[in-house]
């Protein structure tokens, strides 16, 4: 019911350009929530697509439940997966029950209207969300938070067991970014579903996830001698409970930047600071320090 | 995609819908206004055909003519159909024809063709020379009954023409300049039947072969072509003599063209040489005077 | 603001929007430039041995017309809809990828050769403009595919190239035709619904009638590929085969219509977005809504056309740009507060 996501060796480059993922192997367990991190270039979008069947991997398998995504179909992948990306106002005046309901477009009936089951899972997708009440109101009229989160209803009235966010909550305000993420974790909780989040929030993947993938850019890898003398990994990506990803460390290695990293009684918290930050580090400090 | 299949069906009914409804559009109808005695009711769709049917003494039985049949002076008391360029089929339709004549070009030829789908009887002339029309003259004749009028038309047509003929045959050509817009330029080509009547009224066309039947020439072709006559016809009713001042006016530009330096610049009617119809004697005998005046007492 | 749509609803549109069409077509068969009377038509076809013109006129001349109207009507106004859906921009009509400068081409080649053949007693110049206008869409889309599947900007530019080029074309043969020959190609291009018979009807009413209910098939994927492509894919639904499908019988029932009638502007582009601003964009019922209001919309611009300089006529082009420029000012006016319609 929980179907994994397996990456087998994946390499892939746009076109005739510079490699974006060097063989990554990786499994993301089923039922889990996964956080995505690096910077930007990374490749964290490329990994998003290439699961969700958008792009195809240069060499390596892309596998969901154990079958490869390249050989669904269309309509079945979709019964599998749902994107969400940063919400936009689209051309066309759609309102928020059409959008949502264009979601079970693959289970239209001849005449090609909806099904009573369709309507119910948009409706409850909907109130899941809380966002029932705009539910005939054009899209263009509402705010950018209640906006994502009828763009995760979509996802959600897809009803899929695996749901990939690409960066849905980067513009948003503090309110809005907690009640997407508690909405996430209620969604992955109560109903077993694997969520697969790009995130540029540390501290929030902290608290929310409980994996995560940590992805540098394949550009910033240092040769093989390179690595050997300065003892960094030869992966470009690393994976695992998230207590064992999120450390200043690894994030400093993966960001180059200088981290302050903390806690406060059993609450951990990440503090990127630059030269010019008040409470910038100096060189001669250590970078990580655990405060008890 | 089962409901696909849809749409086979509905070819299928639409098909079926088709093979109902059609019956053979009365092929036949036209029969029973093909009498033996000549036609009574007749169409004319162009000026010149108007013209010619006049001339063959049909003037009663003439139904309709369309808007620009403006000579004979009696045809303008004939119902009109539209205008040369847009005929008007209802129009056509409502005075009950037995005899359409239209010209063998677009748009005429398709509204032709439509009437003739409808049972009715048409009949296409293609008047391109001065042969052609003797030709339609003849064949009017034989359709309408008049063959006795069509020949004496004939007759004294081809002898008008033969006298200009003669009298300018023992001179030299003139050059001739025939400008049939003046702006953007453009003149009358060798492929077209007013190269015919210069040359009958005993000229040249001072342009020699293109590939456009009315080039659009520039100043230097003019220069080059060296003519010793322009001609102007004008579509204009206006009076002539001042539209010759204004055209003096703009060929000061070519001083040094021998028609501008000798004052052979001629603006006559349009009508008369622009269609070819009975009054082509007229129009080749007003364009013989302006090649050589002193030959025809000018 | 517009509820969303069920069957029950669309039904109810569509038929009294057909009802809407029946009445306009009977009432413009009865107006023209010659006066007949109803009951002079009842009479039938023959009155004695001569035809009875009341009858002839009716039958012969308006209704084939009015229906031709429709037929085309129903063709630009249902491509554009599909076409403004596909490249995601309400401003696209079903001219834009290149077939008006194709069929025009392939309509002045056919006056401006002379060609003396003719195909069961019609000119040549239909079956030229829809030659045209189907290579020339080919020829866009093998253009727009170099910069990948279904690249929207790619197809555009390659539209834009070919329809700069082709027009050139279009203008040197003009500079070389007579003047009957210049006169019927302007005629042509400027829209023209000369009077079909039943045979070209029947054919061309049937393409374009399969053309849109193939169309109707593919409206719940319009709806998700005129949001965004990408998402729709995600959502399960084959993108590049629907856009294909989309652009090949959207294509097709155009060429039909140009085939038919020349090159009539305005219908594809106003009446598919006049119909979004009142009813929404629901492509499941924006289909079959601005076929049938096309369909009204050139039937009523033709009637115009004929009867307003009557014994002359108008083409119907320049009256559907005069009627259909004004009628959308005061829609888009008036729905102002609902610009969110448009973005």
């Amino acid at each position: 019911m929980n179907p994994s996501v397996q990456m087998q060796n994946v390499c892939f480059a746009y076109d005739r350009g510079r490699p974006v993922l060097r063989d990554i192997s990786l499994t993301i367990p089923g039922g889990s929530f996964l956080a995505v991190i690096g910077p930007n270039g990374a490749g964290k979008s490329t990994l998003i697509n290439l699961i969700a069947g958008l792009l195809v991997p240069r060499s390596g398998t892309v596998s969901i439940g154990g079958t490869t995504v390249r050989s669904y179909r269309p309509a079945d992948l979709a019964r599998k997966i749902a994107l969400v990306r940063q919400e936009y106002v689209p051309v066309f005046g759609f309102s928020v029950a059409e959008m949502v309901l264009m979601a079970r477009t693959a289970y239209y009936g001849p005449l090609g209207f909806e099904g009573e089951a369709d309507r119910q899972h948009a409706i409850r997708a909907l109130e899941m969300t809380g966002t029932a009440e705009f539910a005939s109101r054009p899209l263009a009229s509402l705010s950018a938070g209640e906006r994502q989160r009828v763009f995760i209803a979509r996802a959600l009235a897809q009803d899929t067991p695996i749901l990939l966010m690409d960066e849905p909550t980067t513009f948003l305000d503090i309110r809005h970014q907690v009640r997407i993420y508690d909405l996430l974790k209620t969604i992955q909780v109560n109903e077993s579903r694997t969520i697969i989040a790009i995130t540029q929030d540390v501290n929030l993947a902290a608290q929310y996830c409980d994996q995560a993938l940590l992805l540098r850019p394949a550009s910033s890898m240092e040769t093989p001698t390179q690595q050997r003398q300065t003892a960094s990994s030869p992966c470009q990506y690393r994976i695992g409970p998230v207590r064992d990803i999120l450390t200043a460390e690894h994030i400093e290695e993966a960001f180059g930047v200088n981290v302050f990293s903390g806690r406060v009684g059993h609450r951990h918290f990440f503090l990127p600071l630059g030269r010019m930050a008040k409470d910038a580090i100096s060189d001669s400090t250590p970078p990580a320090n655990e405060q008890g | 995609m089962r409901t696909w299949w849809i749409l086979p069906g509905i070819a299928a009914i639409w098909i079926g819908l088709g093979c109902i409804l059609w019956r053979p559009h009365h092929a036949d109808a036209g029969s029973a206004l093909r009498p033996a005695q000549a036609p009574t009711r007749i169409v004319s769709m162009a000026p010149e055909l108007t013209e010619t049917l006049f001339s063959l003494g049909l003037e009663d039985n003439i139904a309709g003519v369309t808007q620009d049949s403006d000579y004979p002076p009696a045809a303008a008391g004939k119902r009109t159909l539209g205008t040369f360029w847009q005929p008007d089929i209802e129009a056509v339709v409502a005075l009950k024809p037995d005899l359409v004549v239209a010209l063998g070009f677009e748009p005429q030829r398709s509204l032709a063709g439509r009437l003739t789908r409808m049972g009715y009887r048409c009949l296409m002339l293609d008047i391109w020379t001065v042969d052609d029309l003797f030709h339609a003259i003849e064949t009017l004749g034989e359709v309408t009954g008049r063959q006795p009028q069509a020949q004496q038309l004939r007759d004294s047509m081809k002898a008008r023409l033969a006298s200009v003929q003669n009298a300018a045959a023992a001179r030299d050509k003139v050059k001739v300049l025939w400008v049939v817009q003046r702006d953007p330029l453009r003149v009358a080509g060798r492929d077209t039947f007013i190269n015919e009547m210069i040359e009958l009224a005993g000229g040249e066309n001072a342009i020699g072969a293109t590939v456009h039947k009315y080039p659009a020439v520039g100043g230097e072709q003019v220069i080059a072509s060296v003519p010793q006559v322009i001609i102007e016809p004008t579509m204009t009713k206006g009076d002539l003599r001042e539209q010759r001042a204004q055209a003096v006016s703009y060929w000061r530009r070519f001083a040094t063209v021998p028609a501008v330096a000798n004052d052979r610049i001629y603006v006559i009617d349009g009508d008369l040489v622009s269609r070819l119809g009975p009054r082509l004697c007229d129009g080749v005998e007003t364009v013989a005077k302006c090649l050589r005046p002193e030959a025809f007492g000018e | 603001m517009h509820r969303l749509l069920s069957p029950k609803i669309l039904f109810t549109r569509t038929a009294v929007a057909a009802a809407m069409l029946a009445l306009v077509l009977v009432l413009c068969s009865l107006i023209g430039s010659q006066k007949i009377s109803l009951k002079g038509t009842l009479i039938g076809e023959h009155s004695s041995a001569v035809p009875n013109p009341d009858y002839e006129i009716l039958v012969h001349i308006r209704i084939p017309r009015v229906l031709l109207a429709a037929i085309v009507g129903a063709a630009l106004a249902a491509a554009g809809v599909t076409l403004q859906a596909l490249l995601r921009n309400p401003l696209a009509d079903p001219f834009i990828l290149g077939i008006s400068s194709g069929a025009g081409l392939g309509a002045t080649l056919a006056v401006v050769a002379g060609l003396g053949w003719t195909l069961w007693g019609r000119s040549p110049v239909a079956v030229f403009a829809f030659a045209g206008a189907v290579g020339t869409v080919w020829l866009v889309w093998t253009i727009g595919r170099v910069t990948g599947k279904f690249h929207v900007t790619g197809l555009l530019l390659a539209g834009v190239v070919v329809n700069a080029f082709f027009s050139a074309i279009i203008m040197f043969l003009i500079s070389i035709a007579r003047g009957q020959q210049l006169h019927a190609t302007m005629f042509w291009l400027m829209g023209n619904l000369g009077e079909e018979d039943f045979f070209a009807l029947w054919v061309g009413g049937g393409c374009v009638l399969v053309g849109i209910a193939a169309l109707y098939l593919l409206t719940p994927q319009l709806n998700a590929i005129s949001f965004n492509p990408t998402d729709a894919r995600s959502m399960g639904i084959n993108v590049e085969r629907v856009q294909f499908l989309a652009f090949v019988i959207s294509a097709f029932i155009t060429a039909v219509a140009v085939s038919l009638s020349g090159l009539i502007g305005f219908v594809g582009l106003v009446v598919p977005h006049a119909v979004r601003l009142l009813f929404g964009p629901d492509h499941r019922q924006l289909l079959p809504l601005s076929t049938l209001f096309g369909a009204m919309f050139l039937v009523v611009a033709d009637t115009v056309a004929r009867v307003i300089v009557a014994p002359a006529q108008l083409p119907v082009g320049v009256v559907t740009a005069m009627v259909g420029g004004p009628f959308f000012l005061v829609l888009l006016v008036r729905y102002n507060r609902k610009v969110s319609w448009l973005r």
